[in-house]
């Protein structure tokens, strides 16, 4: 076990693959904010961004405190003919459900909510940890893969253009207001993608990797 | 140049940990690991044809039921397109047009054609094939706005018998497309783009 671990680390050290093309080169040394491209292909192979631990750990910790004001808030109203209606995200999805809308409520459910809650608290808390010497790595390195896998199905992205187009598709026919958890959700659109691109994988994994 | 295949390594596409091809799991990250294999395309293909079945009821039943004091009006993708050409907002007439046909119907034909170009061996330029495989795994989410769309009315325009929104049964099949071609999408595996197939060449490339 020892030893199937040690040939790894070793084989590790000194050489990287190509995700895109599985080409196999000598492992480059890169200073912080250098990344390197492979050859055949051109793709990223290895990349090490400047503090991407911190920066990440931040924007994650700005993610969720926006997240929390986005579900928490009223994010949109309408008024017509003297009827009002004002919604949060949450109540969005129960609507949904309650209207016999089962399918639509848990899509939207799942991909404005749980799955970007799931991929903010993951890699925060991974990003928290990751250098101090809590917790297994094992543990370090199911949140990061999990984290990563969600990463496209976090679609509070997608929403708010699906939200910004049925703001222009009813604006004739009811007075629509939006809330504080619409510049919520907007915020917390910017500080994920931040923190997503701010986010160094392959630093993290030669982290979990070197403590085996 | 070799690769980690010939070398007798296996890649985790996961976590980028290189391991011997006899190893089942990442010792680093416990994904599975599995190695170029052009078998992986009966996935994509098998995702690519479940995604065009549940395209054609997304876009041929209404996707929204507009209830209102003169009646029940119903609205498919194309038909939700055309209403708002016709209100002038030509912006957001085409923001819906390329997310819910554009992108579906040009990703459709993209994995198609990666698919054949591998298991056929067509003399394809790779890197143009690649950069058609990162598009495609880019964009493909983004169809999902249509559905964000109705979900949002639905949830919304309730004012009892004045006017409602309900959602139709051809937002079902739409939102599962989407899921199915990006299911697709993913299961290509893109190191099978820079495979060299035959022998001949194998034997250039050493020289």
């Amino acid at each position: 076990m020892t030893n199937r671990r040690a040939t790894i680390q070793a084989l590790n050290e000194r050489y990287v693959a190509c995700q895109s093309c599985d080409a196999l080169w000598p492992r480059p040394q890169l200073e912080p904010g250098q990344r390197a491209r492979c050859p055949r292909c051109h793709s990223v192979v290895l990349a090490n961004k400047t503090r991407g631990v911190e920066r990440t750990t931040a924007l994650m910790l700005a993610s969720l405190v926006v997240y929390i004001v986005a579900i928490a808030f009223p994010f949109m109203s309408m008024e017509r003919a003297g009827l009002s209606n004002e919604i949060s995200v949450i109540d969005a999805v129960t609507i949904l459900w309650s209207n016999g809308m089962g399918v639509l409520a848990i899509t939207t459910g799942l991909l404005i909510l749980l799955f970007p809650l799931t991929r903010v608290v993951m890699i925060l808390v991974l990003h928290a940890v990751v250098h101090r010497r809590l917790g297994k790595p094992a543990h370090h390195a199911f949140l990061l893969r999990i984290g990563q896998m969600i990463e496209p199905w976090a679609m509070a992205d997608i929403f708010m253009i699906g939200v910004i187009v049925s703001l222009v598709k009813v604006g004739s026919l009811a007075r629509i207001e939006v809330g504080p958890a619409f510049w919520a959700m907007s915020a917390l659109i910017v500080f994920m993608a931040m923190g997503t691109s701010a986010t160094c994988r392959d630093t993290v994994w030669d982290m979990l990797r070197q403590r085996l | 140049m070799r690769t980690a295949t010939e070398a007798g390594l296996v890649l985790c596409r996961s976590c980028g940990t290189l391991s011997d091809v006899a190893e089942g799991r990442c010792t680093v990250c416990g994904a599975t690991l599995r190695r170029p294999d052009r078998r992986g395309l009966q996935a994509v293909w098998a995702y690519w044809l479940a995604g065009i079945l549940a395209y054609i009821p997304g876009n041929i039943l209404p996707i929204m039921l507009t209830q209102s004091v003169s009646g029940v009006s119903e609205s498919t993708i194309l038909g939700g397109v055309v209403t708002l050409l016709h209100h002038g907002s030509y912006g957001i007439a085409a923001v819906i047009f390329i997310a819910s046909i554009g992108v579906p119907v040009s990703k459709f034909m993209v994995i198609a054609w990666l698919a054949l170009s591998i298991q056929k061996g067509w003399s394809v330029n790779n890197h143009q094939r690649h950069r058609a495989h990162q598009a495609i795994e880019f964009i493909g989410r983004w169809s999902m706005i249509d559905v964000f769309v109705v979900a949002a009315l639905a949830a919304l325009i309730q004012v009892g018998g004045l006017m409602s929104i309900a959602p139709g049964i051809g937002v079902n099949a739409f939102a599962m497309s989407v899921v199915l071609t990006m299911f697709s999408a993913m299961s290509l595996d893109p190191r099978l783009i820079w495979d060299r197939p035959s022998q001949e060449s194998r034997i250039t490339d050493e020289h």
